[in-house]
């Protein structure tokens, strides 16, 4: 969409506008979604902190007499790390807060999902949302608040402070939803939840008072991912573009606390003139600190002293533009001044805040990029290495943009932003879950697509307890149980390409198969993350899990075959021997049986013979 | 008046016969089950590539090549226990003096938890058994379900039980006697016939004893209700072995009439592990392809499987020569049929008055 229309109504506009897509395409859609975003976010949090996490969810109706679709409670709880009691109206209050833009795996990846369930629910029933949050084992903040749908802005409507021993969240809503629909489906999520969450204990109480639990099946915590930095061939224009913002050196407030700092470095306590500064601080210059310099050089611009100086705030310096906004208090306007680029304090601001050159940019701001590699780039994109990036035209940086994308001599992205589930805990989590007669699990190595690390892992059960009614695939994404719009899903795709037969594998088979990708950026098809697009690395990895799966499968199958085949001979010689030996006595005309009994042993003995 | 009182204990010898190899079978697995070693039978092969023309006796038979069924093969344990099972009822079935069915087997099976799957698999199970004692499972006491009736002067004496000695004429009932069991297994006493003639139709049949054709032509006549059953066939077999009448045969002017002649002359391929069944002698009357245009019969045209199974026939070793070979040539170039009962045309009697004696007169120099 073009930045026109995204600036002329105000984000959560934009996304009540645009709800379909994030899933709240209905009531029995949106009370589903609305669950998936609070125990997602709970878990996360859970995760960030390596804190066993303990969910409580209850859905209740407002008035049970009612028939669906009707209001409902829906209230999330768990034992996380809470929230600063001062960010939590904005966490749930604007949408695209999040903490977790930063690069590394979590379930939670735009920042809108707990916002847009609060949005849903007060459009639906007018209620406000209920968060209480203790992040501090002391004490519990509980705010009541109303979203401001046309500013992106929290009302507070009521908060209040309570004593409290542990730290976690709990989020409670009333939202329209109809449960006689999504209950299959939310009972569904949460118990394949469990499955890939192993080390999570999980209570769901539905609206008829049934109590599901999920207990813990694993102590381990897997290892959290760490957060990294960028790889070049994951980041687009935009992306830049936002780096670069905040690489630019921030021009510092002008308090109080920052002219003394000036008046320190300068060595002068008394009031000085605008001229005297300026001198005083030339004599200085290689002693003073960077945040100093430019308060001198703007200083220079505006032609003005301390008292000054505290009258205004700079707004924006556009070096590029050489102009310098700020806004005059005393006269409550914006003003604009034109920078004289042959002033010796230009090139100062220059350097300043046109930031680093493309060669430390390009080493300090992305992962894996060593100077080698950063200059045969610069070379490569006929960008200069000294090039200040604060001070690039757009074309150019639309030509870097594309030059990250193309250089292909970037090393692979670093896993370690990942934290797939490993082997154990998948595996021990498919064995409680399913009782399978055979199971197996795989982790394979990291891979990347345009960028993006990922992992796959995926598991294979058969038998057991599980019905012969044909393979079921469990899809997970991030921890996520992938539960709507199947068909599209690549996991699928690949499964259903597989000839099975060629793993002994027949007819309805009593056959699960669970996949789990992660990734920092899941290619999810829509914003409703329900399933994964395909990406030929990422298909490539699916296909090459599976196929090792399938070859461990059809050993088990083998050699179930055989175990089954004894079992079998044993059976038939204990049932026909006895038989033959009963007709044979009276067709020969004898009294006693033959002692048949050493054949019977002889004959469950026999080895098969290879046809 | 033939008599054969020399042989006059035939089916009392052949029952002994077989009962006596039923024992030693059962010995021998017996013995075997005792010394630990696993039973097994040996059964003559019926396997396409063992059925051969034996051009000498003039029909098919089992070639050389024999299988084994053995209880050390845990795939054939299960039908070498049924096999052992038949051998065991039948033996009952033969030393009572019980006659049962295909069906009729099936169903006893279950009694003792040989587990036969459906009727097919115990009916070829019956055949393993014909070719183990090399027996047509009649003597076994064992009779397909359909039957067909024979009529004329014949007197035969029942040796089942309960009517052990007692004698009956055949031409006392003019409806015919069922070839059944009790008349399967009897002796064939005496006989004034001197020609028995098989016929395929129970309405033509009819017909005949009405018109007197067993007094007009002395003879027997057997209704063989289309393709001749096992217990037909052995019947014609008997009259034409032990009283040594000549076998006449009438049946459609098609190419299935023909065929019918044929396999009771000369057997057919299912049969071919018994020798029992076959009147190499018995003559094919008619209707023949040339007999359609001779005797001016109203026609229906064939079918397309007519034509393909003449097609198939013409394949069949016994059909590469003489009237058989030629038969079959004017069919195909007809590609029109006429049935028994296309005679009616010319009056009701005229297949008994004219057709017969004239066909009688031809076979002569067959
Ligand atoms: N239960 C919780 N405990 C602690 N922090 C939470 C909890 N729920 C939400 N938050 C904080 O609020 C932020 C906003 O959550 P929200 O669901 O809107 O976005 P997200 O999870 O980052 O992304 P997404 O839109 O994909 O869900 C989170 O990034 C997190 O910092
Ligand atoms: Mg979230």
């Amino acid at each position: 969409m073009s930045k026109e229309s995204f600036s002329q109504i105000s984000p959560s506009e934009f996304f009540y506008r645009n709800r379909d897509l994030a899933g709240f395409s209905n009531p029995t859609r949106s009370l589903y979604t609305s669950v998936r975003e609070f125990v997602e976010n709970a878990l996360d949090a859970c995760d960030q902190k390596k804190i066993l996490p303990d969910i409580h969810m209850s859905i209740k109706a407002v008035d049970s007499e009612q028939s669906d679709p009707k209001h409902y409670v829906l209230t999330v709880k768990d034992n996380g790390p809470g929230i600063d009691p001062k960010h939590v109206p904005h966490a749930f209050g604007t949408v695209l807060y999040g903490s977790k833009f930063g690069l590394k795996q979590a379930r939670g990846m735009f920042g809108l999902g707990a916002t847009m369930a609060i949005l849903y629910g007060q459009i639906t029933t007018n209620k406000p949302v209920t968060v209480k949050s203790c992040s501090d084992d002391k004490t519990a903040d509980e705010f009541v608040m109303l979203l401001d749908i046309q500013k992106n802005k929290p009302v507070i409507l009521k908060h209040n402070t309570k004593e409290a021993s542990k730290t976690g969240l709990s989020v409670s809503i009333v939202l329209e939803g109809d449960y006689s629909k999504a209950g299959s489906k939310i009972r569904d999520y949460v118990s394949q939840t469990s499955l890939i969450t192993p080390y999570a204990s999980i209570t769901f109480e539905d609206p008829s008072g049934e109590k599901f639990h999920y207990p813990r099946i694993v102590k381990e915590m897997p290892s959290p991912p760490t957060i990294i930095k960028p790889h070049p061939h994951g980041v687009d224009v935009e992306t830049i573009r936002r780096m670069i913002v905040d690489t630019h050196y921030q021009i510092p407030a002008v308090d109080n606390k920052m002219i003394e700092k000036v008046r320190k470095e300068l060595g002068q306590k008394k009031n000085l003139t605008n001229k005297d500064i300026l001198e005083r601080a030339q004599k200085k210059w290689s002693d003073l600190s960077r945040p100093v310099r430019t308060i001198i050089a703007v200083m220079s611009f505006l032609n003005v002293d301390f008292d000054g100086l505290k009258k205004i705030r700079i707004d924006d310096l556009d070096v590029a533009n050489k102009r310098l906004t700020y806004w005059d208090f005393g006269e409550a306007q914006s003003h604009a001044i034109d920078l004289d680029p042959e002033s010796p304090y230009y090139k100062q601001l220059a350097n300043t805040v046109q930031g680093d050159t493309l060669l430390t940019f390009l080493t300090k701001r992305f992962q894996r990029v060593g100077p080698t590699t950063a200059e045969k780039f610069c070379e490569f994109a006929k960008l200069k290495p000294e090039r200040r990036i604060g001070s690039m035209t757009n074309e150019e940086l639309v030509r870097l943009a594309d030059a990250l994308q193309k250089f292909d001599d970037f090393l692979a992205p670093d896993p370690s932003c990942l934290a797939p589930l490993g082997e154990e805990p998948l595996s021990k989590g498919i064995m409680k879950f399913f009782n399978p007669e055979f199971a197996s699990v795989i982790q394979r190595s990291a891979s990347a697509y345009s960028g993006f690390p990922f992992v796959v892992e995926m598991g294979v059960a058969y038998g057991g307890d599980i019905p012969s009614t044909g393979l079921k695939v469990y899809r997970f994404a991030n921890r996520i149980p992938l539960l709507y719009d199947e068909g599209s899903d690549v996991v699928l795709k690949i499964v259903n390409e597989m000839d099975w037969s060629r793993y002994k594998v027949k007819g309805d088979p009593p056959l699960v198969i669970v996949s789990h990708i992660c990734s920092t950026r899941i290619p999810y098809k829509t914003v409703g993350k329900e399933n994964v697009a395909d990406r030929p690395e990422l298909e490539r990895e699916l296909k090459n899990a599976l196929q090792f799966l399938a070859r461990k499968l059809a050993v088990h199958m083998s050699r179930q075959g055989a175990a089954d085949m004894a079992k079998k001979r044993a059976n038939l010689y204990a049932k026909y021997v006895p038989l033959i030996s009963q007709f044979v006595t009276e067709l020969s005309g004898k009294k006693k049986e033959p002692n048949y009994k050493q054949l019977i042993k002889m004959g469950s003995e026999i080895e098969e013979q290879i046809q | 008046m033939k008599n054969k009182s020399n042989k006059q204990k035939t089916a009392e010898t052949r029952k002994a016969n077989l009962l006596s190899v039923l024992e030693k079978h059962g010995i021998n697995i017996y013995d075997d089950l005792d010394k630990g070693k696993f039973p097994q039978f040996v059964i003559p092969s019926r396997s396409v590539n063992n059925i051969v023309y034996d051009k000498k006796i003039r029909q098919y038979i089992l070639g050389n090549a024999s299988a084994i069924r053995s209880s050390r093969n845990m795939s054939q344990l299960r039908s070498y226990t049924q096999l052992t099972w038949l051998a065991f009822f039948v033996n009952r079935l033969v030393r009572e003096g019980k006659s049962s069915t295909l069906r009729d087997i099936y169903y006893s099976s279950q009694a003792f938890s040989i587990d036969f799957e459906d009727q097919p698999e115990s009916d070829n199970i019956i055949v393993d058994l014909e070719a183990v004692t090399s027996s047509p499972r009649e003597e076994f006491h064992i009779f397909p379900e359909e039957r067909s009736s024979v009529f004329g002067d014949l007197t035969i004496e029942y040796t089942v039980p309960g009517y052990e000695g007692k004698r009956v004429n055949l031409s006392d009932h003019p409806d015919g006697y069922l070839i059944g069991p009790s008349l399967s297994s009897a002796e064939l006493v005496d006989t004034s016939a001197e020609l028995v003639i098989a016929i395929e139709k129970g309405g033509l049949f009819t017909r005949f004893v009405e018109e007197n054709v067993h007094k007009k032509f002395k003879s027997i006549i057997v209704d063989t209700a289309g393709q001749a059953p096992r217990s037909t066939r052995s019947l014609l077999k008997r009259l034409n072995q032990e009283l040594g009448l000549p076998v006449v045969i009438l049946a459609d002017g098609d190419v299935y009439g023909e065929h019918i002649a044929m396999v009771i002359k000369s057997g057919s391929a299912n049969a071919a592990h018994l020798r029992e069944l076959t009147v190499p002698d018995a003559k094919w009357l008619g209707v023949w392809a040339t007999d359609i245009e001779k005797y001016k019969l109203p026609t229906i045209p064939m079918t397309e499987s007519d034509i393909k199974r003449i097609y198939d026939l013409q394949k069949d070793p016994r059909y590469q020569e003489g009237n058989w070979k030629k038969q079959l040539e004017v069919f195909l170039k007809l590609k029109r049929k006429a049935e028994l009962e296309a005679f009616s045309k010319y009056g009701l009697t005229n297949i008994t008055d004219k057709y017969l004696p004239a066909k009688l007169e031809e076979s002569k120099s067959l």
